[in-house]
């Protein structure tokens, strides 16, 4: 903190020192304007580029909005270009949001083709139109904003000094955007979508909805560093303004800096601008883009050797001076863990799941054949079978994380199979993995806080719930450790405690005791049978016949996709038709 | 009447072009899940290549690919394998973004590096066929362009036969549909990456080959059509093989007879408008499979 406002206050107080040492050359402050600049829109695109794991490579469009709308306001109507810069926000919060919602029902590389694919034609548009609906654009040669002198009503000074401000402000204000959002309930959504998505909706995140959220965040402050370049440099074209230029040095500076991280972005531009200006003195008009080569390298370097860029780094070092100072943190202050008892009693004799017909098929082959079966509220049933029985597939099935061929379930009297998963969780269905995936990049803590939120009134609440269920599932004393970190029996407890902090009426288990050794299984059967004794209704798939046969009421068997038998656990194990099945063969008797 | 079947047939013939080069990119999506931003650069080493062959060797561009496209299959291989496949071993992720800045880092050093050595003069090319144009119907059409709309049928013929009659596009085939399964039947998931990368650029060389006659050669050549590339593979969709041809010539179309009827301006803006309806309407791209 402390290293923070000393910052701030040595950078207020740079226009007055390079006054007092070199006169009233602008220059070394145009180059920090720009550095400032950079950081600017790369912290602006870090909100959804980094945060969000959502590369946009056309954020050059955005600026392009802000750039013309300010200027188009001002000089047909008069408009000053501060409320100009609102206005071109809001328009580009707008776009982006219109660019952004399709691609964020699908996943991965399509945003980037498409925001990179919309910010082109969006630039070889304006370049070919001269006027739209009256308003001059003046194809590619673009405008002058009429000079006006020192007038800062109207966004204009005599002298650098003037921008050097605005934009220091623009820089504080995007940078205390990104630290407050990493901590908001919308940090934690990102963050969790960027690590895995589909575990995420299974937690009842909206992950199209967070996305969307942070695109528009993201443009808004993009469009608002395109007024200020246009104030500043007085002259907009389309070939400059709209360039993929700007957007690849948006996408370049914070992944160098620090990807996802609050003040990446700044490290970014504090050495890649420099490198710019430098071979810009250097080679001159005769060569350009020989900064652009240097980038490039730089970013294949940084992607092949170290992807978390410079901020660690940096990081580090503060640390390890502050490492003497340093206060002992004091443990998680946990009292009992919290009641597992379903958010609300089901309604009369009904059962609480009722699955019919359900049937899947991958290709030619059946996943999943007619299946039909109910649990009551309260009852564990348990699901067996060979291996490509479709165990898993009738989880994906009742989660949505798979659409159903045909069929139907009901839940609490609703129909959900068309549902989104995050819909699912909402309503009452929670789930384990069978391969598990925690959020690989949040702490234990921070992943539990991911399924509390959506039910939590405040990140406060979220932690100190989290923090209970973390107690509950016994790994309290891991808190916070980065769940990369954690052995596989953890990390099967952490998906425990996770599913529970959404609070589900239905849990669904996924091998909870697979590919766990010897020590850590008794603990794992031991919370699964605690649980069960809370009364939460379960759901269990489990190869391992001794703790399913103790653990449930009645056990569905499945082979090839269909539902072969169906009792209580002592008869279903010991029925030969069964026993074929599942060993693989005829038992000898006797 | 006339006037639109001649720009309709003008943008059917640079359609071919683009197809090409986007099916390029869907080779590569298609295996690896990967956007090959690096897939322009090629295109413009390609040109280039063609360009001096003709121009120190005198060689005419139509027979540069024997020369092109082995060197670009091994330039492609090459790539992927010095910087794609370490990052694919590092990521579990389905669809591995990283590789997309790596591609986008490598295009801006090649691109860059050319503009350096070989100047952002304009180069043309004046060969035999490149002003030539046959007249059938009352419509004139222009021949390197038609060569340029063979080459995008023959390619696709090729590589249909390849993907579904040999034994490694079979294996391309089934790495790119899942790559642990692939590798547990046996396939080197990192030899078939290779391969896919070389076809892909290998396919730039052929690309190149049919521009040169007519279209100026440039370091930023590249970059201008693999935007038109981009558009394609969104409209045609992702990883989709027909798809990509077919929103090739659909883009050559609309721009060709929207220039002509209205004007160029407004071919962009029609364009982006089938853009962003098509992204409402059928996210996937028009012959794209919806995954979630």
């Amino acid at each position: 903190m402390r290293l923070a406002i000393v910052a701030i206050a040595g950078a207020a107080l740079i226009p007055f020192a390079t006054r007092a040492l070199i006169g009233d050359d602008d220059y070394w402050l145009q180059v920090l304007i720009w550095v400032m600049f950079f950081a600017y829109l790369s912290a602006a695109w870090n909100l959804i580029g980094g945060f969000g794991g959502q590369y946009s490579i056309g954020h050059a469009g955005l600026l392009g909005i802000g750039a013309y709308t300010s200027s188009l306001l001002y000089v047909q109507a008069g408009v000053s270009p501060w409320l100009g810069m609102l206005a071109g926000g809001a328009l580009a919060a707008v776009i982006g949001g219109v660019i952004g919602y399709p691609c964020f029902r699908l996943r991965g590389a399509f945003f980037s083709l498409v925001t990179i694919a919309f910010a082109e034609m969006l630039r070889v548009g304006t370049e070919l139109t001269d006027s739209l609906f009256g308003l001059p654009i003046n194809g590619v040669r673009g405008f002058l904003l009429p000079v006006v002198g020192h007038r800062p009503a109207e966004f204009q000074f005599s002298g650098k000094r003037g921008y050097y401000y605005v934009m220091l402000a623009l820089l504080l204000v995007i940078l205390a955007v990104g630290w407050l959002v990493k901590r908001s309930r919308l940090g934690y959504y990102l963050a969790a979508i960027r690590d895995d998505e589909d575990a995420a909706a299974a937690l009842g995140v909206h992950p199209a909805r967070a996305k969307l959220v942070a695109m528009m965040l993201s443009s808004f402050f993009t469009a608002i560093g395109g007024t200020f370049y246009a104030q500043l440099v007085g002259f907009i074209t389309p070939t400059r303004t709209m360039s993929l230029d700007f957007s690849v040095q948006m996408v370049v500076m914070p992944v160098l800096g620090g990807i996802g991280t609050v003040l990446g972005p700044l490290w970014g531009a504090l050495v890649l601008v420099p490198i710019g200006e430098v071979t810009r003195a250097r080679w001159g008009g005769s060569v350009q883009g020989v900064h652009l080569i240097i980038y490039g390298a730089l970013l294949m370097l940084v992607i092949l050797r170290w992807p978390q860029g410079i901020d660690p780094w940096l990081r580090g070092f503060v640390r390890r001076r502050r490492a003497a100072a340093a206060v002992e943190v004091a443990p998680l202050a946990v009292a009992e863990g919290p009641r597992v008892a379903p958010r609300a009693p089901a309604g009369g004799g009904e059962p609480l799941l009722r699955v019919g017909g359900l049937r899947r098929s991958f290709g030619g082959a059946v996943g999943v054949r007619d299946l039909s079966f109910h649990v009551a509220p309260g009852e564990v049933v348990g699901i067996i079978g060979a291996n490509g029985a479709g165990k898993t597939t009738v989880f994906n099935l009742l989660t949505g994380a798979l659409d159903a061929d045909a069929g139907d379930v009901w839940f609490a009297g609703q129909r959900l199979d068309r549902e989104r998963p995050e819909t699912r969780n909402r309503l009452g269905i929670a789930r384990t993995f069978q391969i598990v995936r925690p959020f690989i990049g949040l702490t234990a803590l921070e992943n539990v806080m991911v399924a509390a939120l959506p039910r939590a009134a405040s990140v406060g609440e979220a932690r100190r719930e989290a923090a209970r269920w973390l107690a509950f599932a016994g790994l309290a004393y891991r808190a916070d450790v980065i769940a990369s970190g954690l052995s596989t029996g953890e990390r099967k407890r952490l998906e425990l405690a996770r599913a529970l902090a959404t609070r589900p009426r239905l849990l669904l288990l996924d091998e909870v005791t697979g590919g766990v050794d010897q020590r850590s299984l008794p603990g794992l059967v031991r919370l699964m049978q605690q649980i069960r004794a809370e009364g939460l209704t379960l759901l269990v798939i489990e190869h391992n016949l001794r703790v399913v046969t103790a653990l449930a009421d009645r056990l569905l068997v499945l082979h090839l996709g269909e539902k072969i038998h169906e009792g209580a656990p002592q008869a279903v194990v010991t029925d030969p038709a069964v026993v074929d099945v599942y060993v693989g063969g005829p038992v000898a008797r006797g | 009447m006339r006037g639109l079947a001649q720009a309709v047939t003008s943008g059917l013939l640079i359609g071919g072009v683009y197809g090409l080069i986007a099916l390029g990119l869907n080779i590569v999506f298609g295996t690896m899940r990967v956007v090959n931003f690096a897939q322009g650069t090629l295109l413009m080493v390609g040109m280039f290549v063609t360009y001096w062959l003709w121009e120190l060797g005198g060689v005419h561009p139509y027979l540069s690919p024997l020369v092109t496209v082995p060197l670009l299959f091994g330039l492609g291989f090459l790539i992927q394998h010095l910087f794609v496949s370490p990052l694919l071993a590092r990521e579990r992720a389905r669809e591995p973004m990283s590789v997309l800045l790596l591609t986008l880092g490598l295009a801006l050093v090649l691109e860059n590096a050319a503009l350096l050595f070989f100047s952002a003069d304009f180069k043309t090319v004046t060969t035999d066929v490149s002003m030539q144009t046959v007249k059938t119907a009352g419509l004139i059409v222009s021949v390197p362009r038609l060569v340029g709309l063979a080459a995008l049928a023959a390619t696709s013929v090729a590589l249909y036969v390849f993907l579904t009659r040999t034994d490694l596009g079979r294996a391309v085939r089934a790495t790119g549909q899942d790559r642990e399964v692939a590798r547990l039947m046996g396939i080197n998931d990192f030899r078939i990456y290779g391969v896919a990368y070389g076809l892909s650029a290998a396919m730039m060389g052929i690309a190149g080959a049919v521009l040169v006659p007519f279209f100026y050669i440039h370091p930023g050549v590249g970059t201008s059509f693999l935007l038109k590339a981009f558009v394609i593979v969104v409209l045609g969709g992702l990883g989709s093989m027909p798809g990509a041809a077919l929103g090739g010539l659909l883009v050559g179309v609309i721009e060709g007879a929207v220039a002509l009827w209205v004007q160029a301006a407004i071919a962009q803006i029609v364009l982006f408008g089938i853009f962003v309806a098509i992204l409402f309407v059928r996210p996937a791209g028009l012959l794209g499979v919806e995954r979630r």
